[in-house]
């Protein structure tokens, strides 16, 4: 049967990734592997059922139905609840090109779109073909929380099943949020627009939130009192009041500790809930992001370790080389040891974070997930990270955030049947994906 | 007569001033014979002299110590408990070449084209700059004014604060000449360019000066040659660029290259070592100290500033004030100047920095005298209170690098300038402006 | 970029500390010779001859040295993200306090010069810029414990070339002209008015409607945070510090600001306020110059360095402000130059640095002076302040030391970047001159192109 499988694989070569039996079995069962679950515990010699999407038995002690395609593990494949990516940008229309930005009568007064509100937007109108939607399903990812390029007000956020065909990507959840930033409106020399600064995006966005409150509560007095002056409605600032109302959270891109902060000023006003974004500062504020009880969802993109240290690291391991002795200024040695330092802060955020108590996810803010084995061994290797805690911050820990913990982010009878088969444990070193099931459906990946 | 005046009106008006801004000093000079008594004389090259005299005969001092007769014929100046310094010289400046830096039409400092030794800021040196007398009532004598554009900007010149003509106030007219060279370093965070193109940027640039003096060579061998012994040749046509490096390949005009931190230092070094034809100065320096022996090895002076924030985060902030002492320690020649135009006047302040933190005053009164001279060849001339030498001086009530000093007579060219400037007519008519006569 | 976090002071952190035989230069009440100055959690609470230390707290020797109030910089653009939000002549929505990076190595340096308080400023590209934010140079803490509390809230306003040439000349809006910019601010007063009207009016009718049921709802007025802030300055709340060079500029703001009844207001910059110093002494308006700037644009060809002098003379409160990162670390010597050129006595000169920036930015009940029960923000020096010879030796801020050249590490950057070896680019900080005069234009330059993409100010 495995001979089976490895064969059908091949057939399919040059393809990428393919759809198979999805459509022409009842079901499906995967025997005879090791399942991680997110609490970090293993099962071996597992077997996994699964029909129309949904977990149906799982466990050591499952019999097989007859009408369930069986696929034998062998006892060497590895599987992984689907990994969740918290926030991404995956499959959105790229911004335009700030050439391409007429210049503006009014550069102070801009039509929505050039001063970056477009809180409108929803991605499951805008998806676009995007190789990181295939990038990602080998990297263990099986469904996603999706937003618009953009800036201070970019769109609507949306969860995803994935699949390398960005027309197959199926939404699981809309209007989960909205997606903000700090970022200035778009634009160089003589296209750019108000706010050009951090200020600015600060100052308007508060007036946009006044602006919404006020068509608001024209919409409802009109409502009531049709002889009233009908408001302008207006798709923009309707679509704040999600945030106007605190009827969904607001995800917000923020690295700095000061950003943080400013973004916790604007909660305190408007009472909105926050997600952190990426939050490669947050450590700095974890005790307050507990109190508050804001989730984050992590980016890992951290900077590469010092050359000098990542250096010093290899001659350690093969210290059989003689290694030669550096010859570096006083002052070059403490600015070494602040620099690691800060490096160190960097690379173990997430694990101060969960130690404060804040629920801490996983977005790929940035990442280019070709890089997220380097990241991860970063992560065990620097950031005091277990494997545990890395399954659990991809799967569960997102699923949480995002409020799809009951369907995703565990392998558990009932659940949504979204779920990676790798070749050998996670961390170990050329461990790949070699089926995804998102959803239910089967994606092969041809060995690369 | 009264037909100019009218026109000196109606050109005030229409650059919109009123008449008195437009004041002009109608003080005469004091000239002729002239002596100092009861100072402390700061002579700078032969200690200091107290309750000194000083002669000043027309342009010249003739007499600096202890006793001399004083005739008749010489106008006394008690300056009993008052200090005595030579003119003290600000080595860059843009003075006289830009008025209002805003202003493009006021400012001649920056001709077109890559290489331009053949420019003279002489030429440009407009002697009725408002800002003239601003700057020599404060005891800055003397400046080398530079031009700043291109790879080559031109020939930057000594000029004395008094005079109504280029011509009255050159020292010298080819005092240096300036060179821009390319930065290997890159700009730093705000600078976009990959390292690839930096590095390409900077060969080409460089190779494009090198050519420039290949040939400047080549041309001066030529000229040579034909000079020694025209019979029988036809004499090569005239290059005015090329004549103008001719000075400078002999040595005679030395080359100022603007550098900063310490791979730009370290870069100029290894290519003025190529160029040993040629004299040069540092300008700028700011990560000096960081290379202060290499500067001190290669025989560099430097013109450099104190009052600068640090050019690395993670800098002492007192490096710059330190920078031009550790250079002098580690045997460089310093000279302190201000980088400044209107505001030239702040170089005994940028020259005090250094001397509070680690340079002392004695040598930093240096870097403002005697060193600049030195560096570009008018020790002759100016730079220190000696018999023989060109009466630029000024007395001051104190330590004339105090802000507290007040600077109360000051000589150019044995001219006793009259104290006033538009500043201080501007203060005058101002400080109590609806007071009446009666 | 990471923050290491190197410091865990606190806003809330006051220190208390003796210091003792002192000459101290009170500003207020003459300089003391041989005094002693006790602070505690904060706050000067003793100053007199032998003092004695309280249990547990800490005494520096003065003798020979001189004690003087915080230098206090009316006009700094030190450590903020962004100056100029340059894209409307009118911005006064937007606020320094949202843009203050705490972590600008330039702080230190700054306490290193005996400073302890900034106005931290919007640059002057607007007519009417945004608000600013006063600082205590809290080196080490957050954005928001480096704010001085209860500071009155200021705002900037700019007149003459800069803000004519950003959106006249740059993006073909007005103003372009001096009579435009008197017309902008005109014209933002009066709807700032008419929105206060028709706000006010909208949350009457909606209380009426919303909680008695009565008549017909409303149709809302959305609160606008332009107009709101303008509303402020009008009734009192905000004082304007506004960016100005000529004399005839300066008047007209006088009379604006008569004809809406605003009045504390400082002109900064202001080269020419020495042309009409009585007409300002009269009006009560302030005035926060540089010691000896011009010529580097046309607004301030005729002006002069004894400007500070001539307006003290004639009854002005003035400062003298750095609006630039080196001046900031040495303006005890700029007011020095103040002495220099117009004969101000030196106290006076001293007051331009401490107690009447303090004044013009609401702070002068707690800073500016030493005296009982003010703040703890003083430095000492080893000579007299004023002599180019001194040297600030500890600053205090709250009583709590944040400088002391006794240990004085090169490298005190709080905020770290681990992707920056020791020699790469980044490490370079663009040096600013004591000549550096553009400062109030970063951010703005683009709107003008490269051409002349330097030297404003």
């Amino acid at each position: 049967m495995r001979k089976f499988i490895l064969l059908l694989a091949l057939l399919f070569v040059g393809f990428g990734i393919q759809d198979i039996f999805a459509q022409t079995t009842p079901a499906n069962a995967l025997k005879n592997v090791t399942i991680h679950n997110a609490d970090g515990s293993t099962t071996e010699s597992a077997t996994i059922v699964w029909r129309n999407g949904v977990i149906e038995a799982i466990g050591t002690n499952v019999t097989i139905p007859f009408d369930a395609f069986e696929i034998d593990g062998g006892d060497s494949l590895h599987v992984y609840p689907g990994f969740i990516d918290g926030l991404s940008t995956m499959g959105s229309p790229a911004l335009p090109r700030t050439q391409d930005l007429p210049r503006l009568e009014e550069p102070g007064n801009p039509p929505y779109d050039r001063a970056g509100i477009q809180p409108e937007r929803k991605p499951s109108e805008l998806l676009t073909e995007d190789d990181g939607f295939e990038a990602a399903m080998k990297a263990g990812f099986t469904s996603a929380a999706l937003y618009p390029n953009g800036f201070m007000l970019p769109g609507q956020v949306e969860a995803f099943y994935l699949s390398a065909d960005h027309a197959d990507v199926e939404l699981i959840k809309e209007t989960m949020g909205l997606a903000g930033s700090f970022e200035e409106a778009p634009g160089g020399w003589g296209s750019g627009a108000y706010p050009s600064t951090q200020m600015g995006v600060m100052a308007q966005f508060r007036q946009v939130m006044f602006d919404a409150t006020a068509l608001q509560q024209h919409m409802k007095y009109y409502e009531q009192n049709p002889e009233m002056p009908a408001p302008d409605r207006d798709r923009v600032l309707e679509a704040m009041f999600p945030l106007v109302n605190n009827s969904a959270p607001f995800f917000f891109e923020v690295d700095t500790k000061e950003h943080i902060e400013r973004i916790l000023k604007l909660q305190d006003q408007f009472g909105f809930d926050v997600v952190i974004v990426s939050g490669k500062e947050a450590y700095a504020k974890a005790d307050e992001l507990n109190r508050r009880n804001i989730p984050v969802l992590a980016g890992i993109d951290f900077t590469d370790a010092p050359d000098w240290y990542a250096e010093m690291k290899k001659e350690d391991n093969d210290s059989e080389e003689a290694s030669e002795e550096e010859e570096i200024s006083e002052e070059e040695q403490m600015y070494r040891e602040k620099q690691l330092e800060a490096w160190k802060a960097e690379v173990s955020n997430i694990k101060k974070l969960m130690d404060a108590g804040v629920s801490v996810g996983f977005s790929s803010a940035g990442l280019d997930l070709k890089d997220l084995t380097k990241k991860m061994e970063v992560l065990l290797d620097e950031g005091g990270l277990t494997e545990n805690d890395l399954v659990a911050l991809m799967s569960i820990n997102t699923a949480n955030i995002l409020g799809l913990n009951r369907t995703h982010g565990s392998l558990q009878q009932g659940k949504n049947a979204s779920f990676s088969v790798f070749d050998k444990a996670m961390t170990e070193d050329k461990a790949k994906v070699l089926h995804s099931i998102s959803n239910g459906t089967i994606h092969e990946f041809k060995g690369n | 007569m009264k037909k100019l005046n009218i026109f000196a009106v109606l050109v005030a008006l229409l650059f919109g001033l009123t008449a008195t801004a437009e004041a002009q000093i109608t003080d005469k000079p004091e000239y002729g014979k002239i002596a100092i008594t009861g100072a402390t004389l700061h002579t700078v090259t032969n200690g200091t002299i107290e309750g000194g005299i000083i002669l000043i005969d027309g342009d010249e001092i003739t007499f600096v110590g202890e006793n001399a007769r004083i005739t008749n014929e010489y106008t006394r100046i008690d300056a009993s408990g008052k200090h005595v310094y030579p003119g003290f010289i600000d080595g860059w400046s843009g003075l006289g070449l830009v008025e209002i830096s805003a202003v493009p039409v006021t400012v001649d400092d920056s001709e077109l084209g890559q290489f331009n030794p053949h420019m003279y800021a002489f030429t440009a040196f407009n002697p009725h700059s408002a800002s003239v007398p601003v700057t020599r009532v404060s005891g800055v004598t003397t400046v080398l004014s530079h031009p700043s554009s291109g790879s080559i900007s031109g020939k930057a010149s000594v000029m004395d604060l008094w005079g109504y003509s280029p011509d009255s106030m050159a020292v010298k007219k080819s005092g240096a000449l300036v060179m821009n060279l390319p930065s290997s370093g890159g700009g730093g965070w705000w600078d976009n360019r990959s390292e690839e193109e930096i590095k390409k940027q900077y060969e080409e640039n460089l190779k494009e000066i090198n050519d420039f003096i290949d040939k400047a060579r080549f041309y001066d061998r030529m000229m040579k040659a034909y000079e020694a012994d025209p019979s029988g040749k036809t004499k090569p046509d005239h290059d005015p660029r090329m004549e103008a490096m001719r000075e400078v390949l002999a040595g005679e005009v030395p080359v100022v290259i603007s550098v900063d931190d310490e791979k730009e230092i370290l870069d100029a070094l290894e290519w003025i070592k190529k160029h040993n034809d040629m004299r040069f100065i540092f300008e700028g320096v700011s990560e000096g100290w960081r290379v202060a022996e290499e500067i001190a090895e290669a025989g560099v002076p430097v013109l450099t500033t104190t009052l600068y924030t640090p050019s690395r985060d993670y800098d002492n902030y007192q490096r710059p004030y330190q920078n031009p002492g550790l250079m002098a320690e580690a045997g460089v020649k310093v000279a302190i100047v201000s980088n400044d135009t209107e505001n030239s006047r702040n170089t005994a302040f940028e020259a005090g920095y250094a001397a509070t933190y680690g340079m002392g005053t004695e040598e930093a009164v240096r870097a403002v005298t005697i060193n600049p001279a030195e560096i570009f060849g008018v020790d002759d001339k100016l730079g220190s209170l000696e018999a023989g030498k060109q009466a630029n001086l000024f007395i001051a009530d104190g330590d004339p690098f105090e802000p507290l000093t007040k600077i109360e007579h000051v000589f150019i060219q044995g001219y006793k300038i009259p104290m006033d400037s538009r500043q201080i007519q501007l203060y005058q008519e101002f400080l109590d402006r609806d007071a009446v006569n009666e | 970029m990471i923050a290491a976090f190197a410091f865990t002071a606190q806003a809330q952190d006051k220190g208390s500390v003796l210091i003792q035989n002192a000459t101290v230069i009170t500003v207020t009440n003459g300089d003391l010779e041989e005094t002693d100055v006790l602070i505690r959690d904060g706050i000067i609470r003793e100053i007199g001859k032998d003092l004695n230390a309280p249990r547990g707290v800490e005494t520096v020797d003065a003798t020979g040295k001189f004690v003087m109030p915080g230098i206090i910089d009316a006009h700094s653009h030190l450590n903020g993200v962004d100056i100029n939000e340059g894209r409307n002549p009118v911005t006064a929505e937007v606020t320094m306090e949202e843009s203050v990076d705490p972590n600008e190595v330039g702080i230190y340096h700054a306490l290193a010069g005996g400073a302890t308080a900034i106005h931290l400023m919007h640059g002057s590209a607007n007519v009417i810029g945004g608000q600013g934010e006063t600082l205590k140079l809290r080196y080490g803490t957050t954005q928001e414990g480096m704010k001085f509390e209860d500071a009155k809230r200021t705002i900037k306003f700019a007149l003459g070339e800069n803000p004519t040439r950003v959106h006249g000349q740059g993006n073909g809006v007005q103003p372009r002209t001096r009579m435009g910019v008197e017309q902008v601010i005109r014209n933002h007063f009066d709807e700032a008015l008419d929105y206060k009207r028709k706000r006010e009016a909208y949350l009457e009718a909606k209380e009426n409607y919303d909680r008695r049921g009565r008549g017909t709802p409303p149709v809302p007025v959305a609160e606008n945070l332009r107009y709101e802030v303008l509303n402020d300055i009008i009734e009192g709340e905000i004082y304007v510090h506004c960016h100005s060079y000529r004399a005839d500029e300066i008047l007209m703001l006088v009379r604006v600001f008569n004809d809406y009844g605003i009045e504390n207001y400082t002109f900064q910059h202001a080269n020419e306020a020495f042309k009409v110093a009585p007409e300002l002494a009269k009006h009560g308006a302030m005035t926060s110059v540089f010691s000896d700037w011009w010529a580097y644009k046309f607004e301030v060809y005729y002006s002069t360095a004894f400007n500070a002098s001539i307006l003290n003379a004639n009854g002005v409160i003035n400062s003298i402000n750095s609006d630039n990162d080196q001046l900031l670390r040495t303006l005890n010597h700029e007011a020095a130059k103040v002495v220099r050129y117009g004969d101000t006595s030196v106290n006076d000169a001293i007051k331009m640095i401490t107690l009447h920036p303090a004044i013009q930015l609401g702070i002068d009940d707690r800073v500016g002076s030493i005296e009982e029960g003010k703040h703890g923000d003083l430095a000492i020096w080893s000579g007299h302040p004023l002599s180019i010879y001194s040297k600030a030796e500890m600053t205090f801020v709250d009583g709590t030391k944040y400088f002391d050249r006794e240990n004085d590490p090169d490298d005190m950057r709080i905020q770290i970047n681990p992707g920056a070896d020791f020699d790469d680019g980044s490490n370079f900080r663009e040096i600013t001159t004591r000549r550096e005069t553009d400062a109030c234009l970063q951010d703005a330059f683009i709107l003008f192109g490269e051409q002349s993409a330097h030297n404003h100010n």
